[in-house]
């Protein structure tokens, strides 16, 4: 009797407790293709976000603007929402973490430049550009930068096709991308690690996509 | 004597339950403010992480059914059916009450009936504060996402509000019941002394005592010296608590209780559901603003189902826990007046991290 109280009350506990641990609510989706931009000496001056909103979510944030065609924003009428996007994200840190020969580097980047969004009125998605300049150009064998919502109510994926790209790059640089989900789900999820208080902050890390650039 | 033990085990498993909720909750309060991108932890898997796979998977699914539904009518049967079970699943997630439903009922001696009521006033409510947040921002005014995201804001900050004053009103009167019983405890008889010699501390011993009047003397204490003719002052009818239920506070039970549950309502329903909101939105960009209505509505039903389920889930421990307790009224009724002082604390505890922005409840994207 006491032992299956015990186990109701447990599981009462881990489920008041466990969903809002697992802070797992992604409302946005974001297909990524992204840049890392070289200067003439071989080292990485930015990366170059390319970052296409699901249909949801575009009509979302396209929500209220003034547009003279319907179905359409050009350049001019989306930039409103272009600064208030890229100030916004300065809280999240633009949600891109650098890695430098495998150690992270804290504020890595300066301000956002060359920011504008796009809008395709064909698939009706709205696609946000804007350049991460690195505080000090980065000349390394090894960068990483992995794209991710931390608390998860962002959920980044690469594109399909070419979803990185090097542009100006010495010659014997590689890119490599790593997508650790299937289409909307981690495919590197660990069953024996189900303990949901585990996986807290940091969750959106598990859906972390990384981009490795290597430099031999 | 089994009951005796089966009563310990549940205080004892009881307590580590609160301890466990408590420590569960400061440690997401401490993680999540770690640094963003410092941690790769173990990747949710098991049951959240398929929850959290199915969402994603219906809310998809959303967009396309609202799009159908322009041209083909029957298109919107699918939206309402997988409306529906995106609420189910949807509301696994943070943001829809759950914690503060199940550790109100917690708190308070209530009903299953009423915990269901509770869940699906306050999904209904959330519904229509989507509803009307739209309306009002997109259509009346034709303001922009920002100010979408901005007036959401504003109502989180007061639902958080009402969470953090329900939570103290609900420890200001559990803790006082709480304290009573604390106090009656002791207070039962002098001979503690000859208990703590045979090793019982003064809570244990009194269950012994509580339980004699109460029922058939099936324990096999016989090392102890009182019984039958014992003079007890402990009697069911002079002790703060009854036998079956702890009397709770006169007016739980009556009108103002239903005002208190209305509190816990609006505190927990006021802030809409982000996904509702842009569902709204979506299906108004689409000239389809009914259908979105109708779906928040139905993930509202969903949503409900959920709640309604752990929350009674809650009071089905509870009231077993409480039926336990009973047949042991000293450390049991005060385990569970420990219990309610727990899950009041945790309400309230919810809802100043909410407040704080210590835990994200939800967010409207990137605005």
């Amino acid at each position: 009797m006491a032992r299956r109280i015990g186990v109701l009350i447990a599981t009462t506990v881990g489920l008041l407790a466990a969903p809002s641990l697992a802070d797992a609510h992604p409302h946005v989706w974001v297909t990524m293709t992204e840049e890392f931009v070289y200067a003439p000496d071989g080292s990485v001056t930015g990366v170059r976000h390319a970052w296409t909103f699901d249909d949801m979510f575009s009509a979302y944030a396209t929500q209220g603007l003034e547009q003279k065609t319907k179905g359409q924003f050009t350049r001019e009428e989306l930039e409103p929402l272009a600064k208030v996007n890229v100030e916004s994200l300065k809280e999240y840190a633009y949600f891109t973490y650098a890695k430098v020969n495998g150690k992270r580097r804290r504020d890595a980047f300066l301000d956002p430049v060359d920011y504008y969004p796009d809008y395709d009125p064909k698939e009706t998605v709205l696609t946000l550009h804007f350049t991460l300049p690195f505080k000090a150009p980065v000349k390394a064998k090894a960068l990483d930068v992995e794209i991710y919502d931390p608390e998860f109510f962002i959920d980044f994926g690469f594109a399909d096709k070419d979803p990185a790209r090097l542009v100006g790059a010495p010659a014997q640089c590689a890119v490599a991308v790593e997508k650790p989900r299937d289409d909307f789900f981690s495919a590197s999820v660990r069953l024996d690690k189900s303990m949901a208080w585990e996986a807290n902050v940091g969750t959106g890390a598990n859906f972390a996509n990384r981009i490795s650039v290597t430099c031999p | 004597m089994r009951r005796g033990a089966a009563a310990r085990l549940l205080s004892h498993v009881m307590l580590v339950g609160t301890i466990v909720a408590l420590g569960m909750l400061a440690h997401e309060a401490f993680a999540q403010t770690a640094p963003l991108g410092a941690l790769r932890q173990a990747p949710t898997g098991g049951l959240f992480g398929w929850l959290l796979s199915k969402q994603a998977l219906f809310y998809r699914e959303l967009s396309g059914l609202i799009r159908a539904a322009k041209t083909d009518g029957s298109a919107v049967w699918g939206l309402i059916g997988i409306s529906f079970i995106y609420g189910i699943f949807h509301a696994a997630g943070p943001g829809h009450g759950k914690a503060v439903i199940s550790s109100y009922l917690l708190a308070n001696q209530e009903t299953w009936r009423r915990g269901i009521a509770l869940s699906f006033a306050s999904a209904l409510l959330q519904a229509i504060t989507a509803v009307v947040v739209v309306a009002i921002v997109a259509i009346l005014i034709g303001a922009t996402a920002k100010a979408m995201g901005d007036t959401v804001r504003v109502i989180e900050v007061i639902s958080y509000a009402l969470i953090v004053l329900v939570g103290a009103r609900l420890l200001w009167v559990k803790g006082r019941a709480f304290a009573y019983t604390w106090r009656a405890i002791p207070a039962d008889n002098g001979s503690e002394m000859a208990h703590a010699l045979d090793g019982h501390v003064p809570c244990t011993h009194h269950d012994h005592a509580a339980d004699q009047p109460l029922h058939a003397h099936d324990h096999d204490h016989h090392a102890h010296p009182h019984g039958y003719g014992h003079d007890h002052s402990d009697d069911a009818s002079v002790l703060p608590w009854g036998h079956a239920h702890g009397p709770e506070p006169q007016e739980l039970a009556g009108p103002g209780g239903w005002r208190r549950g209305l509190s816990a309502i609006v505190a927990v329903g006021l802030r809409p559901c982000s996904g509702a909101i842009i569902v709204l939105v979506f299906a108004l960009a689409q000239g389809l603003f009914w259908a979105g209505v109708a779906s928040t509505f139905v993930m509202g039903v969903g949503t409900a189902i959920t709640v309604a389920a752990i929350a009674t889930l809650a009071v089905g421990a509870k009231t077993v826990a409480n039926r336990i307790a009973a047949t042991r009224a000293g450390c049991g009724t005060l385990v569970l007046r420990g219990v309610e002082v727990g899950a009041a604390i945790v309400v309230t505890l919810f809802g100043v991290l909410l407040l704080t922005g210590t835990i994200a409840s939800e967010r409207m994207g990137m605005f």
